[in-house]
């Protein structure tokens, strides 16, 4: 973590995010200003594209229709089938969105170095204005939340409550075993532990919103405080490679916490295999 | 996990503010932007499937329209060739028939020539035969007036020589 001491104003690095104003108790950080300023971009776009959109297409609609057509193909070998690509896209779209105008706009000159000045502790202490968006467990563990709760909800709309209730607690397995004990006696063993594998699952989705969540702040929350270290040793020059490393993180991440929450839409809404 | 959100100030009214941001994007995103843009490119899909599909009919149309008119020129020319040569029969018919009438016609005039000449060949000698025997009766009524000697009959014959004159 980058300290920078000076004669009496503080400025830490902070592993959260600091709130720079409150409305009725309710804080307003500096990451959520972010993400209000990513809100404000993608609607001004969606309006702008909304009333540009036509049927022959033109600039800027031509790349976006390339992006999205191969996209819809990739999903497609993904998903393997293209009525569930076309529910399941444009949610995961959205993420990808969301999240790369989040890792993005955390670059910006200026976001994280624009700063004004609080007193906390008796202390003066710098608190920039902006912070990447998900460089804020709060915004990360929301996006992971809502992926993993959403799967579940595409799950139970895609395969019904009832099988989809026994991908957890298999009360099929346990069901099965007094129909079927006398044809194959192998199935005391087997379903028991079938019903102990689907517990396990419970655990794996608490174990899917750790990893999201955490995945994704410590990738940008580290970038943010790698450029921050690189242009205390030297401003002019040395942060610019980091810089470009930090967009293509910003890229990865935002494609890699996507095409998780794909994959686990994908096998929250197919049919388990006997 | 006190400690953990402790460290990281995981507060749950920031965690719903945060969804709420997301739920935003996600509903602009899908009314402004994917939901239009699909409703365009499968409308664009259809139309380019119609339109593919009408090319297709309209080019099956003109094979079907190329080959009617080959047909019917063809028969055309079949019927053409027929009337042609029944034209030419029946020139040829004619023709002949023509010529063959014209023929009798120029026979029947000749035989017709033929005749009349004949008949008026015929009166012709009778007439002259008529005029012949009136002149010798004459002649031998003029000489069985006069019963003459014979120097009288020498000179009768000078007279009547004189008078024929």
């Amino acid at each position: 973590m980058a300290t920078i001491t000076q004669t009496e104003i503080h400025h830490e690095h902070a592993l959260y995010a600091e709130p720079i104003f409150y409305i009725k108790e309710f804080p307003i950080t500096n990451s959520l200003l972010n993400s209000w300023l990513v809100i404000f971009i993608i609607v001004i776009f969606g309006l702008f594209f909304k009333s540009r959109i036509k049927t022959i297409p033109r600039g800027l609609q031509n790349g976006i229709e390339i992006i999205v057509e191969s996209l819809l193909s990739l999903f497609d070998s993904i998903t393997g089938s293209k009525e569930k690509t076309l529910k399941i896209f444009p949610i995961v779209f959205s993420f990808f969105v969301f999240i790369l105008l989040n890792n993005w706009l955390g670059l910006l000159p200026g976001v994280g170095s624009i700063t004004h000045v609080v007193l906390e502790h008796g202390e003066k202490v710098f608190v920039p204005l902006f912070r990447g968006g998900t460089a804020d467990l709060n915004t990360t563990l929301a996006l992971a939340g809502i992926g993993v709760v959403i799967s579940h909800i595409f799950g139970i709309i895609f395969i019904g409550f009832w099988q989809h209730l026994n991908k957890f607690i298999n009360f099929k397995a346990l069901i099965e075993i007094p129909k079927k004990v006398f044809k194959e006696p192998s199935i005391l063993i087997i379903n028991p532990i079938k019903f102990f594998l689907g517990l396990l699952e419970i655990i794996s989705e608490a174990a899917k919103l750790a990893s999201l969540s955490f995945r994704l702040f410590g990738n940008i929350f580290a970038g943010e405080v790698l450029l921050a270290s690189m242009s205390t040793i030297l401003a002019f020059g040395l942060p610019i490679p980091f810089m470009f490393l930090e967009i293509v993180v910003g890229l990865v991440q935002a494609m890699v916490f996507s095409m998780l929450i794909l994959t686990y839409l994908t096998i929250m809404t197919s049919v388990e295999e006997h | 996990m006190e400690i953990l959100f402790e460290t990281f100030h995981v507060d749950i009214r920031l965690l719903i503010a945060q969804a709420v941001n997301f739920t935003i994007v996600f509903l602009v995103l899908y009314f402004l932007v994917f939901k239009p843009l699909s409703k365009v490119m499968k409308d664009r899909s259809t139309k380019i499937e119609k339109s593919l599909d009408n090319a297709q009919e309209i080019e099956k149309k003109l094979a079907n329209t190329e080959k009617e008119y080959k047909k019917r020129i063809i028969e055309a020319e079949k019927q053409a060739n027929l009337i042609l040569t029944k034209a030419i029969n029946q020139a040829e018919k004619t023709k002949q028939a023509t010529v063959v009438k014209a023929k009798e016609e120029i026979g029947q005039i000749i035989n017709q020539e033929k005749d009349k000449i004949r008949t008026e060949k015929a009166q012709t000698l009778k007439e002259i035969k008529q005029e012949v025997v009136n002149l010798v009766m004459i002649t031998v009524e003029k000489v069985l007036e006069k019963k003459l000697d014979n120097k009288e009959d020498k000179e009768l014959i000078k007279k009547i020589i004189k008078e024929t004159k």
